[in-house]
């Protein structure tokens, strides 16, 4: 079900076109990576999305409405937008609780929503006093206030270490696996890549790709790399589909035209044993940066 | 709107700053009264009316100009703390009608310069009226003045505070904000009601300060002299007129406004 739908969006300040009739979907159930380089308009694309910015021409629609006309919207969307968009002499709790008032939420919420994102332990601290992982765990506490059907991240990998990494993809997998639609923006693919089932990927305002994270180094030509005792075989049928195939030093495959489905689709199919299949985490950001066009484009 | 009220006076009520302005404003006030009624009828200097004189008690009562400045600067820093510390994105997803945020602001700045307009009232009024009692004065004015003096420092911080945060919403930055503010006050109302007494009365600290017993020439504020002040009535309508113009800007000019 598509529950965020962008449409020929288009947003212009002064002389520079942000977004250029971009047009996307987001479906529910499932993370969404939004993708693009530093200053490709996700930023502004996800606050047209919210209401935030107007739009110069197209729609960008929840559930077929724009942001402003949803009923509850609170409880319908959350969204992080901003990594410090607190008061910091507040406290964690106030914080939380000033947000709850404002949305009309209960406010029996922030407990639930402080011992979700672990921050139970600082709800009397005060947000200015907070590390920037706890920062991003403040946001996502605030924005799960409504128990959305529907979370907007900008950037929420941002500044974390390792750990708060982990466990931002573990969280914004389980609250996919609930039904809800999250979508998330980044400049780095490798950082989605593991949480993100879809990605959309933009460039100078543009939409350049989007699709399941399974097909992109197919898109782009990146290679996959298999491993198969019978891998002349499997290199014979995939060079008779079509597909480009040389074999590295160690004996695996390095394909490219066809994605990991196919391969492993083809493999399965001729009844070959496959002891490795996988996109190498270079070649995905061979496919971000061919997409995106910003390999030796300073900053 | 009710929602964004609520939401308003918590977030007063969860950091410093308003505590810190009105604590300000007091202090500032009961420094000013105390220096005017110590002063009084002492001779040393310019001559300054005794506490016995209905002046030199008016003087003294009316020691509110600097809290009436300061609940415009509460207002202002209610309307621009949003975009200090970035949370007007969350404000406007919470309420995407910005005219009714900013609305709620005004509300809230309004009853929290009233709190701010009585304590400073009641400081002045306690200085005052104390010196006068201990030097064994009988008190000067009626009591009808000194409480219409003090309902003008009420309403006018009241209303003063809901034009700051039209004036805030505006400018947005929140030091510059403040400074507008200062400079409005101690520079702009005054040279332009220098220039033009007639129109001075309709200025928003003018018409505030006189309707809390600020003489025309005096006042820290200073207002221009030779003003005529405006009948209460008519000096709260302007006040009320300025706030409600000020948000209706301010409105007007947020709905058209991204919030990047």
């Amino acid at each position: 079900m598509t529950v965020i739908e962008a449409c020929q969006l288009t947003k212009r300040f002064g002389t520079v076109t942000a977004v250029d009739r971009l047009s996307f979907q987001v479906r529910a159930g499932t993370v969404t990576g939004f993708l693009g380089p530093n200053g490709a308009g996700k930023t502004t694309t996800l606050r047209m999305l919210l209401g935030l910015v107007r739009p110069d021409s197209g729609r960008a629609t929840l559930w077929g409405k724009p942001y402003a006309y949803l009923r509850a919207r609170r409880r319908a969307v959350g969204a992080v937008l901003e990594a410090s968009g607190f008061h910091p002499g507040r406290t964690v709790r106030d914080h939380l609780r000033v947000r709850c008032a404002a949305a009309g939420i209960a406010r029996s919420r922030v407990d639930a929503v402080v011992e979700a994102t672990g921050l139970a332990g600082l709800a009397g601290r005060r947000a200015g006093t907070l590390s920037l992982g706890e920062r991003q765990r403040l946001g996502l506490a605030a924005a799960l206030l409504g128990d959305p059907e529907v979370l907007i991240l900008d950037e929420p990998g941002n500044g974390l270490d390792p750990a708060g990494v982990t466990w931002l993809r573990g969280f914004l997998r389980r609250l996919a696996g609930e039904g809800r639609a999250v979508l998330v923006s980044s400049h780095l693919l490798a950082e989605v890549a593991q949480t993100a089932g879809q990605v959309i990927v933009i460039d100078r305002g543009q939409l350049t790709w989007s699709g399941p994270v399974s097909q992109l180094t197919t898109a782009t030509g990146q290679a996959v790399v298999v491993r198969t005792p019978r891998a002349a075989e499997l290199r014979a049928a995939l060079a008779a589909g079509g597909a480009a195939v040389r074999e590295l030093a160690d004996g695996r495959l390095e394909i490219t035209g066809a994605g990991t489905e196919q391969v492993a689709t083809l493999a399965a199919a001729m009844g070959l044993p496959v002891f490795e299949i996988s996109e190498p985490a270079a070649s995905l950001e061979d496919a971000f940066l061919a997409l995106t066009a910003t390999e030796g484009r300073p900053g | 709107m009710n929602a964004q009220v609520r939401a308003e006076f918590l977030k007063l009520r969860t950091t410093r700053t308003a505590a810190a302005l009105v604590g300000l404003a007091v202090a500032v006030t009961a420094l000013i009264a105390t220096l005017e009624s110590a002063t009084a009828g002492t001779g040393r200097g310019m001559a300054i009316p005794s506490l016995a004189t209905t002046a030199g008690l008016r003087d003294a009562l009316a020691s509110t100009g600097f809290a009436l400045i300061t609940a415009a600067v509460l207002g202002t820093v209610i309307a621009t703390g949003e975009f200090r510390h970035k949370t007007a994105t969350a404000a406007y997803l919470d309420q995407p009608g910005r005219s009714h945020v900013l609305a709620a602001k005004a509300i809230t700045a309004a009853a929290a310069g009233i709190l701010l307009g009585l304590a400073a009232a009641a400081t002045a009024a306690g200085i005052g009226l104390g010196f006068a009692a201990a030097r064994g004065y009988p008190i000067a004015l009626p009591a009808a003045t000194i409480a219409r003096y003090a309902a003008g420092a009420i309403l006018g911080a009241g209303l003063l505070a809901a034009a700051g945060t039209g004036a805030g919403s505006l400018i947005r930055h929140q030091a510059g904000a403040i400074i507008a503010v200062f400079a409005w006050g101690f520079a702009v109302e005054l040279i332009v009601g220098g220039i033009a007494t007639s129109v001075a009365p309709y200025l928003p600290y003018t018409a505030a300060a006189l309707m809390a017993g600020v003489a025309s020439g005096g006042g820290m504020p200073p207002i221009a002299r030779g003003v005529i002040p405006l009948p209460f009535p008519a000096g709260v309508g302007v006040l009320a007129g300025a706030a409600i113009a000020l948000t209706a800007v301010a409105a007007a000019t947020a709905a058209r406004r991204d919030i990047t």
